[in-house]
C-alpha cells in the first residue's frame, strides 16, 4: 500500500460523512479523503474555484457521489464529470440509499463506474466502504494526473 | 319501358301501306275512274272524266306516298287523253286541248301537294305524340324509383317551394306528398342550418352541389338530425332552377357519438388521475427509498459505534437494549425494503408473453432447494398449462408460495409439497394450487392472510414480514385472476390462484 489515491466524496448528511469517514479510518484509508456537501461544491472542488481556487490541479483518484444532494443533484454532478474530457477519467462511485431501478439506469446510462447501495446494516455498511476504498484508492490504477499520497 | 315503345311504334303502322299496296290503290283508284268515265259518257254525261281522274289522284295521294300518287297522276293525264280527248283513241292533241290540260295538271298538282302536307303533318303530329307519351312513362318510372329507395328526397324551386316529396321523405317527417308540395320546405321542417344561408347558397351555385347536417322537425314536433344532400339543377340557359335534397336520418348516430365521447372524455380524466396518483405513488417510494432508509442507517451505525467504543462500561442489560436498538434497525431495514419491492410490483409494467407454469414451477423449486439444506422434503409437481402473463412476476409468486410451503412445514419430519392444477376447472381459467402438510391456519383469519403485513404466527416460531402472500396477490391481481386459501391448523394449508380465460386464449394467438 504505496499509494493512496485522495477520495473525493459527495455527501449533504454529516451523520453519513462521520459514519462512512469512521469506516474508512478503520482501515488507515481515510487521511485523503475531502468531503464536499454538496453538488455545487462538489463541482467547485473539480474545477478548482470558489473555495479551492487554491488547491493543487489535480483529480481525486475516485468520487464517492451520493444522489439526493442540495442545489446541484448527484445525477447532475455525474453528467458533468463524465462530459468533460479533463474529468471524464475520474472514476465515479455512486452511494446511496436508493435501491431505485431509475436512478440505477440513469446512472448507468450517464457513465457511472459503480453503484453502490448503502447497506442498513453497519457491518456490512463498514465492509462495503472499505473494499470501495481498498478498490479504488488503492488496488485500481487511477488515470495518469490523480493526486497520490506517497 | 321497352314494350311501350313497341305499342307506340307499332300504332301508326297500319297508316303506311306496303308499296305494292300503294302501287295497286293507284292503279284501282285510275282504272275504277276510267270505268265510271266510260259508262258515264255511254249515258250521255259527259264532261265529267276530269272530275273523276282528279279525284283517283287526291284518293291515291291521301293514303299512299307521292310515288304511287305520281303514277296516278300520270296514268290518268295519259288515259283521260286517250279516252276523252278529241282525237279519242289516240294519244295526240290539239293546241286547244292545252289550257285544259294545264287546269287538270294544276289542279292535279295541288291536290296531291295538299295530300303529302297533310301526311307529313299528321306523321310529325304522330311522331311527337309517341316522345311525348314515352317521356312521361319514364317520369313516372323514376318518380316511382325514387320511391323506392329510404332516402328521403324532395325537389325544391330556388325560393324552397317543395314540387316533389317522395315516400322516404313522408316516412320520416310525417306529411303526405299532397300536403308538403307547394309548402317552402325550410319552413315546414324549421331548418336549422349549419352555416348561414348565403354561404351555402354560394357554395351551391359553385360547386353544383353542397354537403351538411340539418336539424329539422318533424310533423310529430320531434326534432331530427339528417345529414343532407343539395344538387342543383340548372336549365338549358344554366340558370339554376331546382334543387334535389336528399335527407338521412342521423340521429341516433349523433347521439351516440355523443355517448362515446362523454365515455371517452370520462374515460381520460380516469387515465390521468391514475397517471397521477400512480406518479404520486412513485415520488412516493423514492422519498422512502432514499430518506427513510438513511436515519436508520445512522441508528444502526452508531448504536454499533457505540457498543465497540462503550462496550466494557456497559452492563449486561444496557448491552441487551444496545443490541434490541439493532435488531429493530434492522427489521425496519427488511420492512421497508419489502414494501418497496411490494410496490414495484404494483408500478412496474409488465410484459405479457406466453409463460409453462410448470417450467416456472419447476424453476422455483430448484431455487428454494438450495436453502433447505438437509431437511426431508417430498415434491410433487404436477402438469401445468401454459398462461399469458408476464414470466417474471408469476415466477415470484411461485417462489413465495413455495418459500412459504418450506417454512410452514419446518416442524414436519417429513415435509410434503404438492403444485399442480385443480381438475375441475372451468375451460375459462386455469386453477394453480400450492398445498403442503405444514403448520396450517384457522379458517377463522384467512381473510387476513393475504394483507400487507399481516402475519398469523409468532415471529419468533417463524420469520418474515408478512408481505410474501400480498405480493403473490397483487401479482395474480395484475394478472386478472384472484387468489384465495384452504388450511387447518396443524394439518396444512393449500393456496390457489387464477388465471383468467382471456390470458390463455390470448397465448395461442
Amino acid at each position: 500500500m504505496s499509494t493512496l489515491g485522495r477520495i473525493l466524496m459527495v455527501e449533504d448528511d454529516p451523520k453519513d460523512v462521520e459514519l462512512t469517514l469512521t469506516a474508512l479510518e478503520e482501515y488507515n484509508l481515510a487521511n485523503e479523503v475531502v468531503v464536499t456537501r454538496d453538488g455545487e461544491e462538489a463541482l467547485d472542488y473539480l474545477y478548482c474555484r470558489g473555495n479551492f481556487s487554491t488547491r493543487p490541479n489535480d483529480n481525486p483518484a475516485v468520487i464517492l457521489l451520493d444522489l439526493k444532494l442540495q442545489k446541484v443533484h448527484g445525477l447532475e454532478v455525474l453528467e458533468q464529470v463524465k462530459s468533460d474530457e479533463k474529468l471524464r477519467m475520474i472514476p465515479v462511485v455512486v452511494l446511496t440509499s436508493s435501491r431505485e431501478e431509475i436512478d440505477m439506469v440513469a446512472s448507468y446510462k450517464l457513465g457511472v463506474n459503480a453503484y453502490v447501495v448503502k447497506p442498513v446494516d453497519f457491518h456490512e455498511f463498514v465492509n462495503a466502504i472499505k473494499e470501495l476504498g481498498v478498490f479504488w484508492a488503492v488496488i485500481n490504477e487511477p488515470p495518469p494526473g490523480s493526486a497520490k499520497k506517497n | 319501358m321497352r314494350r311501350r315503345q313497341a305499342i307506340a311504334e307499332g300504332k301508326h303502322l297500319p297508316k303506311s301501306l306496303p308499296a305494292i299496296q300503294q302501287y295497286g290503290l293507284a292503279v284501282l283508284s285510275v282504272a275504277l275512274a276510267l270505268v265510271l268515265s266510260l259508262l258515264l259518257n255511254r249515258y250521255g254525261f259527259q264532261g265529267l272524266a276530269d272530275l273523276l281522274f282528279v279525284l283517283a289522284i287526291a284518293i291515291t295521294s291521301w293514303y299512299a306516298d307521292p310515288g304511287p300518287a305520281l303514277l296516278a297522276l300520270v296514268s290518268s293525264f295519259l288515259i283521260d287523253d286517250y279516252f276523252f280527248i278529241q282525237p279519242i283513241y289516240s294519244f295526240s292533241m290539239t293546241s286547244e286541248d292545252i289550257p285544259h290540260f294545264l287546269v287538270f295538271a294544276l289542279f292535279a298538282s295541288l291536290v296531291t301537294r295538299f295530300a303529302a302536307v297533310r301526311r307529313r303533318v299528321e306523321r310529325d303530329l304522330l311522331q311527337s305524340g309517341d316522345e311525348l307519351e314515352k317521356e312521361v312513362a319514364e317520369r313516372t318510372q323514376q318518380a316511382s324509383l325514387l320511391n323506392l329507395t329510404h332516402d328521403s328526397i324532395f325537389v325544391r324551386d330556388m325560393d324552397f317551394a317543395i314540387t316533389y316529396w317522395n315516400r322516404g321523405a313522408q316516412e320520416l317527417y310525417g306529411w303526405t306528398p299532397e300536403e308538403a308540395t307547394g309548402k317552402r320546405s325550410n319552413e315546414l321542417l324549421h331548418t336549422i342550418f349549419p352555416a348561414p344561408l348565403d354561404e351555402i347558397h354560394v357554395e351551391l351555385l359553385r360547386a353544383g352541389r353542397w354537403e351538411g347536417e340539418l336539424t329539422h322537425t318533424k310533423a310529430d314536433g320531434n326534432v331530427v338530425v339528417v345529414s343532407s344532400r343539395w344538387s342543383l339543377r340548372r336549365d338549358d340557359q344554366q340558370r339554376p332552377i331546382a334543387i334535389l335534397e336528399t335527407n338521412n336520418d342521423i340521429t341516433e348516430r349523433k347521439r351516440r357519438e355523443q355517448d362515446i365521447s362523454t365515455l371517452n372524455e370520462e374515460l381520460g380524466k380516469r387515465t390521468a388521475e391514475l397517471e397521477a396518483s400512480n406518479k404520486e405513488l412513485e415520488a412516493f417510494a423514492y422519498s422512502i427509498s432514499h430518506d427513510l432508509r438513511a436515519p436508520l442507517r445512522h441508528m444502526s451505525g452508531f448504536t454499533q459505534l457505540l457498543r465497540k467504543n462503550a462496550g466494557s462500561v456497559l452492563n449486561e442489560k444496557s448491552q441487551r437494549y444496545v443490541t434490541m436498538i439493532m435488531e429493530s434497525a434492522q427489521r425496519m431495514g427488511s420492512l421497508i425494503d419489502d414494501l418497496l419491492a411490494f410496490s414495484r410490483i404494483g408500478r412496474a409494467e409488465t410484459r405479457h408473453t406466453s409463460v409453462s407454469l410448470e417450467q416456472l414451477a419447476q424453476e422455483a423449486v430448484t431455487e428454494i432447494r438450495q436453502d433447505t439444506g438437509g431437511r426431508d422434503i417430498v415434491w410433487r409437481v404436477g402438469a401445468l398449462p401454459a398462461v399469458y402473463g408476464d414470466r417474471s412476476m408469476l415466477r415470484l409468486a411461485f417462489v413465495n408460495l413455495i418459500a412459504n410451503a418450506v417454512k410452514f412445514t419446518r416442524t414436519r419430519a417429513q415435509a410434503e409439497i404438492e403444485i399442480g392444477c385443480t381438475g375441475d376447472q372451468s375451460p375459462n381459467q386455469v386453477v394453480v394450487f400450492v398445498r403442503d402438510n405444514g403448520v396450517g391456519f384457522n379458517m377463522k383469519y384467512v381473510n387476513k392472510l393475504f394483507g400487507v403485513f399481516q402475519r398469523l404466527h409468532p415471529a419468533e416460531a417463524f420469520e418474515g414480514t408478512g408481505i410474501g402472500l400480498a405480493t403473490v396477490q397483487r401479482i395474480v391481481h395484475r394478472h386478472g385472476g384472484r387468489v384465495w386459501a384452504e388450511g387447518l391448523v396443524d394439518q396444512g394449508a393449500t393456496f390457489f390462484f387464477s388465471l383468467s380465460s382471456s390470458h390463455r386464449k390470448e397465448s395461442k394467438v
